[in-house]
């Protein structure tokens, strides 16, 4: 069985972000990097899978910057077998284009699942992985929240509001995986050990032309301090007003 | 440079969603920007055709219902053919959709389809000359980023709730279509719906949490929490370390750094005094309630709003507050 | 003279008996890996002086200590007087009043009366216990009684051939001063009618069969828990539980070294010969195990059954490496009670291994590292190192660990702190005290006198940075010139060393030791005493060499100095009961700094004391990792430990630890109680006048 799973380099969502001065991204002084949330869901699926088979090959490619190889080595250091680097400085906004250049690399790969997170928690458009599957010719399942696969069929779950629906769909298949399929595992140092020795590939991403970028970064409107809005039942017609009003939550 | 502007009306089960009428409205308003018309396009169940004219309400010139028993269920790959097979040829700038469930499952194959970028998930957009510019939540919405999409169509997709759908009557005139292609062919196929069961909705999902503490002081008090949690409709219970070891609730209702951690757009928290464990599993919340008797309570610190007070009294009357909100 | 060949033959064939044993044993400790244990010569010596000769850790528990050192030093003492029953049973014209001088020779019959009759006495007391009293730590862990009531009983009847040896000769003919043979002589009178003949053969008899039972126990101790009687003196040499050194390091780890495919152990042969010599060495006391506070609260760890097990498993795996057959097929020595030891086929045993098949991974996450049972252990035995050892398998080589604390490793490895704050957040606990950084210390080209390393706690847990602020203040109001590193500060990768992590843990303290010595920084001050045995203790293994000093010393000095303005009027009278912390207490002797502050701060506090207190305290249960672990079995530690303080009727509770600080809160929530608990910085900061 042979699987590829597309992952992206990210920014550690934990801190509270500066805008560059050239304000068409983010200040990257200081910044911790890791890999997208989701893409860790699915590398650590399509690992799970391989395992349970007891044989494949479990593929990473990445679209990115140098700087992107270390996301690479953390996805073999979980176990997956090789990886492959597509060059790109800076990361394109433009899903086509990244898309473009992962089917260049796929196609003829003989890959019987593509896996992708359901979206990078950067960017946030989570339409990498669908492109690429119309690209490709390739039956879709996007955000499964569990998949398993066996004789060449595949069988997931997506979430709906408040519903759920199986779907079962033949391989070779591009499927985009949300939380809840697996918890990625926490690479041993026998991993983190073995990872340096493992194939990874660097080749030019395939781009094309750029037609979606980021024109400006800013920062959200400042969240207001917290306040206390007063003693016991009394508070609560403010509060339910401010939820409604302010937050716009109910 | 092409004027149409075409608008996905999502439907389920044979009726149009709120959301379509979003769709409509931001069409109409892109519309009247180039001068062009606003076209919706309709996929359901036969039957749906009848119910399709109230679209012209929001802004839409013409509705193309195709009706098809196949689209009883939502159905990606007949619907994403369609919707591609309509954008070419239409003199359309634009698509589009709004980012629901299936929005977001649709969009990305439409664009694909159409060898186009998807701008999706937009809280706001505007024509630029020749670009489509809109603003975009990034970094778990803690960066706001302004896209520019150079092509034509333009496939966009807007959060639900971003645009709020507005009555701009015109006479809409309803035409049916085919399919495109056999719409029965999917490759992808439903097994089964499992009906959602409202009452255990997941953590992970809820877009509101109300979570309680030892504030409550006794387990038959949690009872209060779900009450407000009904209340709210689409909320989920939460609880923290100290309940779930004393067994008030499941360990699986554990919200904290070893337990669930969670990022709802509301968490209520109630009688939960804020100790560092907890605050890892929630403190990234969107908004945050807390109701708690202890005016220093940490808690009190990273909460956006605040009641001091008996939490056995606060909770019920908060309770009927958001059902009278809500209309109940 | 055919008795005396008899007797040499006897002598020789038990003696080779035992040597064929004892070289087997001591090859079988080759199968742990090497490891230098000698050098401090007269550090290790003194240990064995005073723990060993002198006893001083069995007589932590007086009754039975006393017991103990009596049978002990009876052996010592009575050992001299075997030796000539020894001699004389193949030279019968051997004996030490040919050698000695009457009064001297006195002085040594003397010495063996009354020792035996000690060893006799304190014999039949033990045996009491054993069988009648039963107590706690005697049971459990699958050790039965059986082996002590044996051992206990050949020492009795070693002792009453002795005196029925002593006693007929001197009815026979009473040759020495009934001075110096004060109970055989009384009980020659007793006996002064048995014809002489009969008394001669009684005497003979009774030699005979003491030295018999003399060459039979030493035979016996290879099979035997009492195997300790030759094991237990090396074995406290060899030891570093209490020094040379700082104790509570743990092991350093090179994890570049080419070639490794295993880290940590797994089973004996990852261990040093120093952990099966431990193994040889339980006296199965249970001891460490009554003081486990996981085990006392109903978790399944007991230190003793982890020294039991690595014994076990060395005996099951050593004669199939070692290559001896007949040992293999059927582990026989030593191998401990219980129905584990030696069980299964060959091949089966070969599937075996310390870990999983003997101690689980519940019993190992159990542990909070408090390290009383190395504390209390009598012959020096590390028990906390096997555990460790084991954990930092079951990390680095595979991957398992209870799922909740891969978030704190996560957050270790992202963020620099154990949990998901915001880095940028560190320092925030200072805004508006007028706290310099070392970064801006550094702009204007100066230096602070000392670094306030404030922790990941005091830096983001609402609770514990009020222990900052007041330490804070306290430093100001004392003038000295500290500087912290805020933002700077991450993690000194304590959490992830006790939890096995020791990857991520280098990774963290290698980062802290480059930002410390960038700064050139010599003195730390640091109000957690996690991070004051971290860096002061366990960095230097990693080049980063510092003096650091926990708050409570820190301030117990500027207090002594007078540097601090306190209010000096008299309060209320206030009970305070101290709960002494494990990193501070056992690991670095840390007692009496924080009750002298305390006393000083408070001039009319009266300072109570937990019944477990001081090097016996009771862990609050966070230590060890176990802060970021979910406790599902048993009683909870820190409730059990705030029952204990509160239980001294005090008005307020004082810690020296922000952890201890979260668990005693939490316990006294728990338990209802509106007693307060402050750190001692707290209690200070409150009595100043500026």
């Amino acid at each position: 069985m042979k699987i590829a799973v597309c992952i992206k380099r990210v920014p550690e969502m934990d801190v509270r972000f500066k805008i560059a001065p050239t304000g068409t991204s983010v200040d990257e002084t200081g910044l911790k990097w890791d890999m997208s949330d989701f893409d860790g869901y699915a590398v650590e699926a399509a690992l799970q899978m391989t395992e349970k088979l007891g044989s494949g090959e479990v593929v990473v490619v990445t679209v990115g910057p140098d700087a992107a190889q270390e996301t690479l080595r953390k996805a073999l250091s979980m176990g997956a077998t090789r990886a492959i680097h597509l060059k790109a400085d800076p990361i394109p906004f433009d899903n086509f284009a990244i898309a473009r250049a992962l089917t260049a690399e796929l196609q003829g790969g003989g890959y019987d699942l593509i896996l992708f997170g359901k979206m990078s928690i950067d960017s946030s458009n989570g339409a990498v992985g669908p492109i690429t599957a119309e690209l490709l010719n390739l039956p879709c399942v996007a955000a499964a929240s569990k998949l398993e696969v066996a004789n060449g069929k595949g069988t997931a779950r997506r979430e709906l509001e408040g519903a759920a629906e199986l779907l079962e769909f033949p391989l070779p298949a591009v499927v985009s995986i949300d939380e809840g399929v697996a918890r990625p595992r926490y690479p041993s140092l026998k991993g983190i050990m073995a990872a340096k020795k493992k194939p990874l590939e660097v080749k030019p991403a395939q781009l094309g032309d750029v037609r979606m970028t980021v024109s400006t970064m800013a920062l959200p409107p400042e969240r207001p301090p917290g306040r206390i809005l007063g003693e016991g039942v009394a508070a609560v017609p403010e509060l339910v007003r401010l939820l409604q009003t302010e937050a716009k939550v109910l | 440079m092409p004027n149409n502007v075409l608008a996905f009306a999502e439907s389920r089960g044979g009726d149009l969603r709120k959301v379509a009428y979003e769709a409509v409205t931001v069409a109409r308003a892109l519309a009247d920007a180039t001068g062009g018309e606003v076209h919706a396009l309709v996929g359901g169940p036969p039957g749906i055709a009848a119910k399709a004219g109230v679209l012209g309400t929001y802004g839409a010139d013409v509705v193309t219902v195709v009706e098809h028993p196949a689209f009883a269920d939502y159905n990606p790959e007949a619907l994403a053919a369609l919707l591609a097979e309509r954008s070419t040829g239409g003199g359309y700038r634009a698509v589009t959709l709004i980012a629901s469930a299936q929005g977001k499952d649709l969009a990305p194959r439409v664009a694909g389809k159409l060898g186009v970028p998807l701008a999706s998930d937009l809280t706001t957009i505007r024509l630029d000359g020749d670009k489509v510019v809109g603003t975009h939540p990034v970094n778990t919405g803690k960066v706001i980023a302004t896209v520019t999409l150079a092509a034509i169509p333009a496939v966009v997709s807007l959060r639900p709730g971003a645009v709020t759908a507005a009555e701009k009557p015109r006479s809409a005139r309803v035409e049916s279509a085919a399919p495109s292609g056999d719409p029965t062919a999917s490759r992808v196929k439903v097994t089964q719906t499992i009906a959602g069961n409202t009452a255990k909705l997941d953590l992970g999902d809820a877009p509101v949490i109300v979570s309680g503490g030892r504030g409550l002081k006794a387990a038959e008090n949690f009872k209060l929490v779900e009450d407000l949690a009904a209340a709210f409709g689409n909320a989920a219970v939460g609880a923290t370390r100290a309940v779930t070891d004393d067994g008030w609730r499941p360990h699986s209702d554990q919200i904290g750094q070893t337990g669930r951690q969670v990022s709802p757009t509301l968490y209520v928290a109630v009688g939960i005094s804020g100790a560092i464990q907890h605050l890892a599993g929630m403190r990234t919340s969107k908004t945050i309630v807390a109701i708690n008797k202890d005016p220093e309570a940490p808690i009190f610190k990273v909460a956006d709003y605040g009641i001091v007070g008996d939490v056995l009294e606060v909770v019920p009357a908060l309770t009927a507050a958001v059902k009278a909100a809500k209309g109940h | 003279m055919t008795q005396n060949v008899l007797f040499l033959l006897v002598l020789v064939a038990a003696l080779g008996f035992f040597s064929y044993n004892a070289q087997r044993l001591v090859r079988y400790l080759t199968t742990g890996h090497d490891e230098r244990r000698t050098d401090h010569p007269w550090t290790r010596l003194r240990n064995v002086v005073v723990i060993g000769i002198g006893q001083a850790k069995i007589l932590r528990e007086p009754f039975a200590g006393i017991l103990h050192a009596s049978v002990f030093w009876g052996f010592v003492v009575l050992t001299l007087g075997s030796i000539e029953i020894l001699a004389r049973g193949v030279f019968p014209a051997f004996g030490f009043d040919r050698m000695l001088p009457t009064p001297v020779h006195g002085l040594f019959l003397l010495s063996q009366e009354l020792f035996a009759g000690l060893v006799l006495a304190a014999v039949a007391v033990l045996l009491y216990r054993r069988l009648v009293i039963k107590p706690r730590r005697l049971q459990g862990d699958k050790v039965h009684s059986g082996d002590a009531v044996f051992i206990l009983s050949m020492i009795a009847a070693l002792m009453v051939t002795l005196f029925l040896s002593a006693t007929f000769e001197r009815v026979v003919e009473a040759r020495h001063s009934a001075a110096f043979q004060p109970i055989s002589s009384v009980l020659a009178m007793m006996f002064s009618r048995v014809p002489s003949g009969t008394a001669g053969s009684i005497a003979t008899a009774s030699s005979w069969i003491h030295a018999l039972l003399l060459l039979a126990f030493l035979n016996y101790l290879p099979y035997s828990k009492h195997l300790h009687v030759i094991t237990s003196l090396p074995n406290t040499f060899f030891s570093n539980t209490s020094g040379p050194g700082q104790v509570g390091v743990m092991r350093p780890m090179d994890l570049e070294a080419e070639g490794v495919e295993t880290f940590g152990a797994a089973d004996v042969k990852d261990l040093s010969w120093k952990n099966l010599l431990d193994g040889y060495s339980c006296t199965e006391c249970g001891r460490c195990t009554a003081a486990c506070p996981a085990n006392i609260t109903g978790k399944p760890l007991s230190p003793r059954k982890i020294v039991v097990n690595v014994r076990q498993r060395t005996m099951e795996l050593a004669p199939l490496l070692k290559g001896d057959r007949a040992e293999a097929a059927h582990a026989v020595l030593a191998g401990g009670e219980g129905d584990d030891a030696g069980g299964g086929t060959v091949g089966e045993r070969a599937g075996h291994r310390l870990l999983d098949t003997y101690i689980t991974e519940e019993e190992l996450w159990a542990c909070t590292s408090c390290r009383a049972c190395v504390q209390e252990c009598p012959v020096s035995i590390d028990q906390l190192d096997v555990i460790n050892e084991l954990r930092r398998n079951l990390v680095l080589t595979e991957s398992r660990f209870p799922e909740e604390i891969q978030p704190a490793f996560e957050a270790m490895e992202r963020n620099g702190a154990p949990w998901k704050f915001q880095p940028a957040d560190r320092g925030r606990w200072a805004d508006g005290l007028g706290v310099t950084t070392m970064a801006e210390f550094a702009e204007r080209n100066e230096r602070p006198d000392v670094l306030f390393w404030v922790g990941c706690m005091a830096s983001f847990d609402d609770r514990a940075k009020k222990i900052a602020v007041a330490f804070a203040r306290i430093l100001n109001a004392a003038g000295i010139r500290f500087a912290i590193l805020a933002q700077e500060e991450s993690c000194n990768g304590d959490p992830a060393r006790r939890m096995g992590n020791e990857y991520l843990y280098q990774m963290l303290a290698r980062q802290a030791i480059e930002t410390l010595d960038r700064y050139r920084v010599t003195t730390i001050v640091t109000t957690c005493p996690h991070c004051f045995h971290q860096i002061g203790n366990e960095y230097p293994q990693l080049g980063g060499h510092y003096e650091v000093i926990h708050h409570s010393t820190y301030i117990e000095r500027l207090l002594e100095q007078e540097l601090v303005p306190l209010r000096t009027e008299n309060g209320k009278q206030l009970v305070v009961a101290y709960h002494d912390s494990c990193y501070l207490g056992r690991y670095n002797d840390v007692y009496d700094a924080p009750r002298e502050t305390l006393r000083r701060a408070l001039p009319v506090v009266t300072v109570a004391e937990a019944p477990r207190n001081r090097s016996r305290g009771l862990c609050c249960g966070a230590g060890g990792g176990r802060m970021w672990m979910e406790e599902r079995v048993g009683k909870r530690i820190n409730v059990e430990r705030t029952e204990e303080l509160l239980g001294t009727g005090a008005d307020a509770l004082a810690v020296a630890c922000p952890f201890c600080m979260t668990m005693i809160s939490d316990g006294a929530k728990a338990l209802g109680s509106e007693v307060p608990v402050y750190d001692i910085a707290e209690v200070v900061a409150g009595q100043l006048t500026r």
